[in-house]
């Protein structure tokens, strides 16, 4: 599903992802681990297309992704194929929990306004939050905007689903329901990257594990062989 | 809070009333200071052309014209030197009580002006003309009475003019009258095509017959006057002066000698003036009976004020939001367009543009009528400034959301439509609201392209009945009137923006 070969990325003149190669199958989680400023971020935003890379390529939900800027076309397509999840939430707060669900699934799947209701009525449910279908998104917590997020997310019915720390802004409480949350999905058979400090969630969650140190992978493997000699990185 | 803020309008109001008739009075000088000063100030507009007051052609920093001559003559008999005034036409009048002496410029003699100001006996002896293109359908006067190919016949006059008033009195006739600040503008837009005839004092149009050669003279002079020097009521000693002075050039040839020489048949004139009797003066009307008449005129241009203001700002906000996308999300090659047109339209006056619009387009074909140039100039002057509201406000949502979209699989232009733009339009509604009001205020310079809206209504009535301050108070109010209740909703929006977030 994912394939990522000897990928290089430059910013600034400063190398932020150096010969980066990992390879993911379907129904897979990969957690991705590692110090502040180790390119994490950055290389979920290359596999989906918001950044552009300098070397090496990416083959991801059947897409092809080379070095160098894209047209807007096929980003498009790629990304439709390739959900995200924001440390931040992101969610549009002009718009209710149900709105922000439906946004895409109406303008980019063209989707009936009656399918995409229901579409979304079944995704705020499935995370937990049928009875928060009219809320605006300032008046929710954290956890519960994440969710949301999550669904919006699972809206476009995407092949992987990418999150950047989605439980990083969140007190214990809430980043454990936004952590059920993407357990169930993983045993739906969702594949995922995920990036996190957790490591509670990437023990729990992840099939795979690569640790990122300095734009290096500098361990991957099962979460057994990675996660239990590191003492708490970042 | 409320209550105070009324109080505050209510006493400035009061204000206004107490120091403005003090304020516009006090400068008139009577002969004594003329005499002391060595200088008889006269008032003209020269853009108002010849042959009265006009730039000499040949010498474009030297003023001519038949009244330039007659100043002269006049600062002469009073043993003093002419100083020339520059003013706008319609506004000569108000002049008076702001350090000018006297107007010499084409006023023509009517009750109304022998009540409101010290008129001198008559000086020139005028008559109206109809004109019309030699090519045009227009042959006859009689011809107004019923519709031409295309509709009502749409005639200029110079607005304050005798031309103006009998032309408006005449309901008989299936026209449009339009007024414009200069008789030269008026024949360049029957030369034009926008308008189907104009009407002027006979001397104005011999004058320029070569100029605008494929315009004719239609029909006889159908009417016609004196013109009168006006000088303040508050200088009698002065207006005695001034009327004795021309009493004597006008016995002793010399006035005639000056028409001679501008062509303007001396003989005659001297004939008609002696002709020329007392017209009774009108009684002052009271203020109840002031308003009543003039309220319904002031609402039915503040009517027009209103709709230049709400045609004009949605238009605004359009192109100037386009113009914002453009520059922040557009291709490289059209940013610096469109910054050069936000520029350029920043840069230069209103006035000018409206001027472009209405004037020059006609020159190369396209002739709108002055509604349709007045709502889109003062929509492109506007877009400029909402442009750079509307970028700022664009800068201002957060990355994130961009990038929360994008990755939806949403194109820029979803992404702005639903996403980005809504949020923008919330971040810059009190400054929009602010421009609006603004832009409301701003429609008054239209009618420097012939739209009468409310503060040209204003000037029009002040001039014709002398309640200058009175009406002003009226005036003010409407526009009072018609800005609050939007402060009020902008304040109200605002106040529910900061609420949820
Ligand atoms: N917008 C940016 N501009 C410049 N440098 C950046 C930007 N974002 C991240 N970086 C740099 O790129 C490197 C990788 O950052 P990032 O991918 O955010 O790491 P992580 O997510 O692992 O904390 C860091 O050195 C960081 O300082
Ligand atoms: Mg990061």
């Amino acid at each position: 599903m994912i394939e990522v070969v000897a990928l290089s990325k430059n910013r600034g003149g400063k190398r932020v992802l150096e010969d980066l190669s990992l390879s993911l199958a379907e129904g897979g989680v990969t957690a991705v681990v590692g110090p502040s400023g180790g390119g994490k971020s950055t290389l979920l935003r290359c596999l989906n297309g918001l950044e552009p890379f300098d070397a090496g390529g990416i083959l991801i939900a059947g897409h092809q992704l080379t070095p160098g800027g894209h047209p807007h076309a096929l980003l498009e397509r790629i990304r439709r194929d390739v959900g995200m999840v924001f440390q931040q939430f992101n969610l549009f707060p002009q718009m209710t929990a149900l709105e922000n669900v439906m946004l895409a699934p109406r303008v980019v799947s063209r989707l009936s306004a009656a399918e995409a209701r229901s579409r979304a009525v079944g995704l705020l449910e499935r995370v937990g939050l049928d009875g928060f279908a009219q809320a605006r998104p300032a008046t929710l917590s954290g956890g519960q905007q994440q969710r949301v997020a999550i669904a919006r997310a699972l809206a476009m019915q995407p092949r992987v689903i990418l999150f950047d720390e989605p439980t990083s802004a969140l007190d214990p409480a809430m980043s454990s329901e936004v952590l059920e949350v993407i357990l169930d999905l993983a045993r739906g058979g969702q594949t995922m990257v995920v990036v996190t400090h957790d490591h509670a969630l990437a023990q729990r969650a992840a099939t795979h594990v690569v640790e990122l140190v300095a734009g290096r992978i500098q361990r991957q493997g099962s979460p057994a062989e990675v996660l239990i000699p590191a003492v708490g990185s970042g | 809070m409320r209550g105070i803020r009324a109080a505050g309008a209510v006493a400035l109001v009061a204000l206004t009333c107490e120091l403005a008739p003090g304020a516009l009075r006090v400068v008139a000088a009577d002969l004594d200071a003329v005499e002391a000063r060595g200088e008889l100030v006269w008032a003209a507009d020269q853009e108002g052309g010849g042959p009265h007051v006009f730039l000499d052609p040949k010498d474009p920093r030297r003023l001519t014209g038949f009244e330039v001559d007659l100043a002269e003559l006049l600062a002469s008999e009073l043993g003093v030197r002419p100083r020339f005034q520059q003013g706008q036409w319609d506004r000569l009048p108000l002049l008076l009580d702001r350090s000018v002496d006297c107007v010499i410029n084409g006023i023509e003699l009517t009750p109304e002006r022998e009540r409101d100001y010290d008129c001198s006996r008559p000086y020139f002896a005028y008559a109206l003309q109809l004109l019309a293109r030699r090519d045009g359908p227009l042959d006859s006067f009689e011809r107004l009475a019923s519709p031409g190919p295309s509709g009502r016949w749409r005639v200029g006059v110079l607005t304050g003019s005798a031309a103006e008033t009998v032309m408006r009195s005449r309901s008989d006739l299936e026209i449009d009258v339009i007024g414009y600040d200069g008789t030269i503008d008026s024949m360049e837009q029957v030369v034009s095509g926008v308008l189907d005839a104009a009407v002027m004092d006979d001397c104005i149009f011999n004058f320029y017959a070569d100029r605008f050669a494929p315009l004719r003279a239609v029909g006889r002079p159908f009417a016609g006057g004196y013109y009168t020097i006006i000088s303040s009521r508050e200088t009698p000693a002065l207006g005695r002066a001034v009327d004795e002075a021309l009493g004597k050039i006008i016995a002793d040839g010399r006035l005639k000698r000056i028409y001679d020489r501008w062509d303007l048949a001396g003989r005659q004139q001297i004939l008609a003036l002696r002709d020329a009797s007392e017209i009774p003066v009108a009684s002052r009307r009271s203020l109840r009976q002031l308003v009543a008449s003039a309220l319904p005129l002031l609402l039915a241009s503040a009517g027009m004020t209103v709709l230049l203001s709400s045609a004009a700002f949605p238009l605004a906000i359009l192109i100037g939001l386009s113009i914002a996308i453009g520059r922040l999300h557009g291709p490289a090659w059209l940013r610096p367009i469109l910054a050069g047109y936000v520029e350029v339209v920043r840069g230069t006056p209103l006035m000018l543009q409206l001027y472009a619009l209405f004037f020059l387009l006609p020159k190369i074909g396209l002739a709108l009528p002055a509604l349709v140039a007045a709502i889109l100039g003062l929509a492109i002057n506007y877009s400029a400034y909402e442009s750079e509201i509307y970028r700022a406000g664009l800068k201002a949502v957060p990355t994130g959301q961009f990038e929360a979209a994008m990755s939806l699989g949403m194109t820029t232009w979803q992404t702005l439509r639903h996403v980005i733009i809504p949020q923008a339009v919330r971040l810059v509604m009190p400054p929009v609201t602010n421009d609006f009001i603004a832009l409301f205020k701003d429609t008054s310079v239209c009618s420097a392209i012939t739209v009468i809206e409310l503060t040209k209504r204003y000037s029009v009535l002040a001039l014709s009945t002398g309640r200058i301050v009175e009406l002003a108070v009226v005036t003010a109010l409407l526009y009072l009137a018609m800005s609050w209740p939007l402060s009020v909703l902008s304040r109200r929006f605002e106040a529910s923006q900061e609420g949820p977030h």
